[in-house]
């Protein structure tokens, strides 16, 4: 982070206006550190050059592990006793996928939850820090950061077509 | 649909969270009233033993076990909003979306319970969990029974979590225009959801991943629940068609019920200009769909039990529709099959009355589906000396009382606690109609 700078936080009714003040916030060589939205905008995530989300491999992981745990409890739990019940295997193979396929359904889940969370960062006690309460409404929200001394032109930018909501100066 | 704006979405589901007034509590004590009834019931049972349900030989699975297929069939149609109709993108959906998931995790809670109650001694409960125990006694995964305890669990568990992790935006919302108390709740329930790009990403890819996962969930658990039956070898029961048979009449009965709450609750809330006339066009059209598939299967078991000449199946099949069950056979086809074409008419399918009434029908007739097919089967199986007859108990009436008044009141609850209408889906829905 810049010594002596500034962060901005401005308010935006659409998604459109938002991502053209990106744009124009970028072009001056100042930097968007964060954007919040109401609803999910693919356009902004690509904007501020977000990655492929990592949660499919945390599902992945848990549907692997559950498959194997399924087949090995039954299969595990089937030869404490080694008793032919109905004539079938003490190993029976297709009965024991059923419960393999529920378990990697259930881990691939839990999988997709820890992901969730880990990817999300939640739960975050300090979410309040330039959040603004109108973001869960109908606007988006800008955090960008320039130099102190560029810090008015930086508002004059935004303040165009959003709303200036703070300006905290950051000595570090 | 073009007047609704985020804001306007936020204050309509927000009001609905407004302190709730007299009629709303007496019609919640009058639910409690009957789900004490519904213990009391069950607490007799438990000290006078099994015996007091109208169970014996040649029936043995009764009342408990008809509930515990009848709400696992309601409970589907909900993953089908959720899930099903998320991926296929139907825009329909997102307004009854969340009332359909909550009515989904409720009624698996009360399907749960009827196998506890049909056990009789439900402190041995345990048997059917895989603990280690000393003397290395197992449940059998061989049997449908044990499958079902693992679909059963894995669905509870996989619905609630889909549940909540479609809440926690709507729970931001409700955090930032809250005071108090309430506040600090709702700050916890959110985890500090502050809707970042990046949390957006990654959100958006977990919820398809948990649509792309309850889907063949959904699925299985209704086709294992129809194993249960199809594995055994008692006419009536043992065919393949069960399992696709019994997911069909499982969303069937859940978009009835759906029908069913969404009306009350769209008329009450004022949901009018959110749950429009369109969404409910759109379920009763799916149910025409649902009624048909059902229809054909019902008319599928018949020409089976004919066009193998097995004397046992085909007497079975007579007799269900000609014999002591007959009525509840007919009701069956009437409410199931045969009602649910009036949606054919765009009349039908518009006015509120009867969209209303023909899902009642519809719920009716599918508690008396399962009726059929459990009592109906055993009842008549291959000997004529064995054959014999079930009457329910008022124990098992009251039970039964208990499990319909106690998933009211769960839903009555919810709605004047917690967002009944996911905001932030219905946001998205109308960003991208715009």
């Amino acid at each position: 982070m810049n010594t002596h700078a500034t962060t901005i936080t401005a308010l935006f009714k659409s998604e459109e206006d938002t991502l053209a003040a990106i744009r124009e916030i970028r072009e001056h060589g100042w930097q968007v550190t964060e954007v919040r939205s109401p609803v999910p905008a693919e356009r902004i995530a690509e904007a501020l050059g977000r990655g492929k989300s990592r949660v499919g491999w945390f599902t992945f992981a848990g549907g692997v592990i559950g498959f194997f745990s399924g087949f090995s409890l039954a299969a595990f739990t089937a030869t404490r006793w080694d008793l032919i019940v109905s004539g079938k295997p003490v190993l029976s193979w297709i009965p024991f996928f059923i419960i393999a396929f529920e378990f990697t359904i259930l881990f691939a889940v839990f999988g997709n939850v820890l992901g969730l969370l880990t990817q999300l960062g939640l739960p975050e006690k300090d979410y309040e820090t330039n959040y603004h309460e109108e973001c869960s409404g109908d606007m988006y929200g800008i955090e960008a950061v320039a130099d102190q001394s560029e810090a008015e032109r930086l508002k004059e930018v935004v303040g165009r077509t959003g709303t200036v909501k703070r300006a905290d100066r950051m000595d570090e | 649909m073009q007047e609704l704006t985020f804001e306007k979405i936020n204050t309509t589901v927000l009001d609905t969270l407004s302190r709730p007034g007299k009629r709303y509590w007496t019609v919640i004590a009058l639910l409690f009233c009957g789900v004490v009834l519904g213990a009391a019931c069950w607490a007799y049972q438990i000290f006078e033993g099994v015996g007091v349900a109208g169970m014996n030989t040649p029936v043995h699975w009764g009342t408990y076990l008809i509930n515990f297929v009848f709400w696992v069939g309601i409970a589907h149609s909900g993953t089908l909003i959720s899930a099903i109709l998320f991926l296929m993108r139907a825009g329909w959906r997102n307004p009854i979306a969340r009332a359909a998931e909550t009515m989904t995790v409720f009624a698996v809670c009360i399907a749960g319970l009827f196998p506890f109650i049909h056990l009789g001694r439900v402190w041995l409960v345990f048997y059917m969990l895989p603990v280690p125990n000393q003397r290395t006694l197992w449940p059998n995964f061989q049997s449908p029974l044990i499958f079902d305890v693992v679909a059963i669990s894995t669905y509870l568990t996989v619905s609630s979590l889909f549940w909540y992790t479609g809440l926690v935006p709507d729970f931001a919302i409700i955090r930032d225009r809250s005071v108090g108390v309430r506040k600090k709740i709702f700050r916890v329930l959110s985890l500090g959801w502050s809707g970042k790009s990046g949390q957006w990403l990654h959100y958006t890819r977990g919820y398809l991943l948990f649509a792309g996962l309850a889907t063949p969930l959904v699925i299985s658990v209704h086709s294992v629940v129809s194993w249960d039956f199809a594995l055994g070898v008692t006419p009536g029961w043992h065919t393949t068609i069960f399992a696709p048979y019994f997911v069909a009449g499982a969303i069937h009965s859940g978009l009835a019920m759906v029908l069913t709450l969404c009306i009350p609750l769209r008329k009450i809330f004022g949901y009018e200009r959110i749950i429009t006339v369109h969404v409910l066009e759109s379920i009763a059209k799916t149910i025409v769909f649902t009624g048909l598939i059902v229809g054909f299967a019902y008319g599928t078991e018949v020409f089976i039990a004919w066009y193998s000449q097995n004397i046992i199946e085909m007497e079975s099949f007579r007799w269900r529709a000609f014999g002591a069950y007959a009525p509840e056979y007919w009701i069956m086809v009437i409410c199931n099959s045969v009602i649910p074409l009036l949606f054919l008419f765009r009349k039908f399918r518009t006015k509120i009355v009867w969209l209303f009434v023909i899902s009642v029908f519809v719920n009716i007739g599918m508690w008396f589906e399962r009726f059929v097919i459990i009592v109906g089967s055993v009842a008549h199986d291959f000997l004529p000396n064995a054959w014999g007859h079930y009457r329910p108990t008022l124990v098992e009436g009251g039970i039964m009382l208990g499990a319909f008044c106690l998933f009211f009141f769960l839903f009555l609850l919810f709605v004047k606690h917690l967002p009944s209408v996911s905001m932030t889906e219905m946001k998205e829905h109308i960003q991208h109609t715009e």
